[in-house]
């Protein structure tokens, strides 16, 4: 099957080092991807030039065979790519309800509605009229998360969704994360707890100084010895 | 409890539409005055209290509506209603000038090149004395409007506030919040923050602008020092911040409070009045940065449109 989203050569230097090197990748539909690599190897980045948050250096980022590499955020937003921040950023000051209300340019009504949908099917309906910054960070995070579902994106970006989540509240993001999946939705996912990588992906794809160090299933990485290296040193 | 709030806005209003029957000249001049300072800091609010881009200019579109006004009465003979209309509209086509650089710039860049535009205007009027007049000033033919200009200024206020209600009620609204709360979250959120901005900055300039040909045709006579203050600015800001910034009473309440204390106490300290003034800015930047209503809003966790 075609990818849903293919980067090919992207770099993205920051003054004179490169954060993203040469990175090519290819998303397939229907999957869920990891995006693992030691600190500083370039994930976050890669996530902000496919979201249009920085601007890349070189290269091509092609979402459904179209460039998307130039755009602003909002329009690739709207093209249908949604991410979570590794830093949480929710709307403090506006509700819960409000803070998905804004997303969809849909008419009030059924926005109201589908927000109203997300925050049950995270449970958190009856924190609907609470200030998104009176929230725990875990109530915030799910926030955040299904903030992201209100457009229905074909591809999901998730910026360490695991951190800082308590274990019931993972195994729940976890499987909205596989039914999300299961609707066909794609998900590219950064993050560090392999057993959330290993477990949930079915390609991981390593970063390392900003270059792809591997690709493959989870079983294939674990063992590669380059991988091995690059996180534990030789 | 809404409800009751409304009840008593409209007794307000009734009461102000049959005020002038009965009052003094000094008690039209303090209204249409205090008109005037709400429909400032309430423009103010929806620029900079529901964006958080910090206009530092604002009184540029008030000396713009000024300027616009003055000259079309005094040079063309227009009816000064037309011209202060005029003049409103001459500020939004000033705002979308400088929006359009100025809202890319992040926001304390953004409050500095507001605070340079007004400087520029101020000087750019001084030095075309041929359409100004220049440092001398710009008479107006003598005309008694008071009257007629206290219920434009208060139906001004009423209709900015209005406008205030309908965005802070609305998802619109909304979207300019997210830029003041989180900018880069708002546009990855598919919200298109400048054009936002720009939309936000355009409805904040157009009633400083009317009001501005409005008290030119009140005062009689304007020159460059006395519609391009920086001091305006400054109380906009202030009366704002103090009611509550992107709340939609709470430059109201900024702008009642602090005009009838400073005609009240500070006429007879005149120069007691700028160090107050400071004084409020950092008692309120320092113990309720949400001013009064925000607090209220917070602590209670009242609805919005209150």
């Amino acid at each position: 099957m075609a990818p849903i989203l293919e980067i090919t050569g992207v770099v993205k230097r920051f003054g004179g080092v490169a954060a993203v090197n040469r990175v090519s990748l290819a998303l397939e539909p229907g999957r869920i991807h990891g995006l693992i690599g030691p600190n500083g190897s370039g994930k976050t980045t890669l996530f902000n030039c496919i979201t249009g948050v920085e601007t890349r250096d070189e290269g091509e980022i092609q979402f459904k065979g179209h460039r998307i590499d130039g755009m602003r955020p909002h329009q690739v937003f709207h093209l249908g790519i949604g991410r979570t921040f590794q830093v949480i950023r929710v709307f403090p000051e506006l509700t819960a309800l409000e803070n998905l209300m804004v997303v969809t340019t849909s008419s009030y009504a059924p926005a109201r509605q589908r927000a109203v949908e997300l925050l049950s099917f995270v449970k958190l309906e009856r924190l609907a009229h609470e200030y998104a910054g009176n929230l725990s960070y875990g109530q915030q995070k799910l926030v955040e998360f299904v903030r992201v579902l209100m457009t229905d994106p074909e591809l999901i970006l998730l910026d360490e969704p695991a951190a800082g989540v308590n274990r019931t509240l993972l195994n729940e993001l976890l499987d909205a994360v596989r039914a999300l999946r299961d609707r066909g939705k794609t998900v590219l996912l950064v993050e560090h707890d392999m057993k959330v990588v290993m477990g949930l992906c079915e390609t991981v794809f390593v970063l390392d100084h900003g270059e792809k160090l591997a690709e493959g299933a989870p079983g294939v990485i674990q063992s590669d010895e380059r991988v091995i290296e690059a996180y534990f040193g030789r | 409890m809404t409800r009751g709030l409304y009840a008593a806005l409209a007794v307000v209003v009734i009461g102000l539409a049959l005020y002038p029957m009965e009052a003094t000249g000094y008690g039209i001049r303090f209204m249409l005055q205090l008109f005037m300072w709400i429909a400032l800091a309430q423009s103010w609010n929806l620029i900079s209290g529901l964006t958080g881009y910090v206009s530092f200019g604002h009184v540029a579109f008030f000396g713009m509506g000024a300027y616009t006004a003055g000259i079309l009465i005094a040079k063309l003979g227009w009816p000064w209603l037309v011209a202060s209309l005029a003049g409103g509209i001459m500020a939004m086509v000033l705002a979308l000038v400088i929006g359009w650089p100025c809202l890319r710039l992040k926001g304390p860049y953004f409050a500095i090149s507001m605070l340079g535009l007004n400087e520029v205007l101020r000087v750019a009027v001084s030095y075309y004395e041929g359409l100004t007049g220049g440092g001398n000033g710009l008479s107006l033919p003598t005309l008694y409007a008071s009257v007629q200009i206290y219920y434009v200024m208060g139906l001004l206020a009423l209709g900015v506030t209005a406008l205030a209600y309908v965005i802070i009620t609305s998802r619109f609204g909304l979207r300019l919040m997210t830029i003041r709360e989180d900018e880069v979250a708002a546009e990855a959120m598919g919200i298109d923050t400048f054009r936002y901005k720009v939309y936000a900055f355009l409805l904040s300039a157009v009633a400083p602008g009317i009001a501005g040909g409005l008290a030119a045709r009140d005062q009689g006579y304007i020159e460059p020092i006395s519609v391009f203050p920086l001091i305006t600015t400054i109380t906009m800001i202030v009366m704002a911040l103090f009611g509550g910034q992107g709340t939609i009473w709470g430059p109201v309440l900024g702008a009642v409070a602090l005009f009838t204390l400073q005609e009240l106490v500070w006429a007879r300290f005149p120069y007691i009045h700028p160090l107050l003034f400071g004084a409020i800015i950092v008692a309120v930047v320092l113990m309720m940065p949400r001013g009064i209503l925000g607090v209220l809003q917070q602590k209670y966790n009242l609805p919005r449109t209150i």
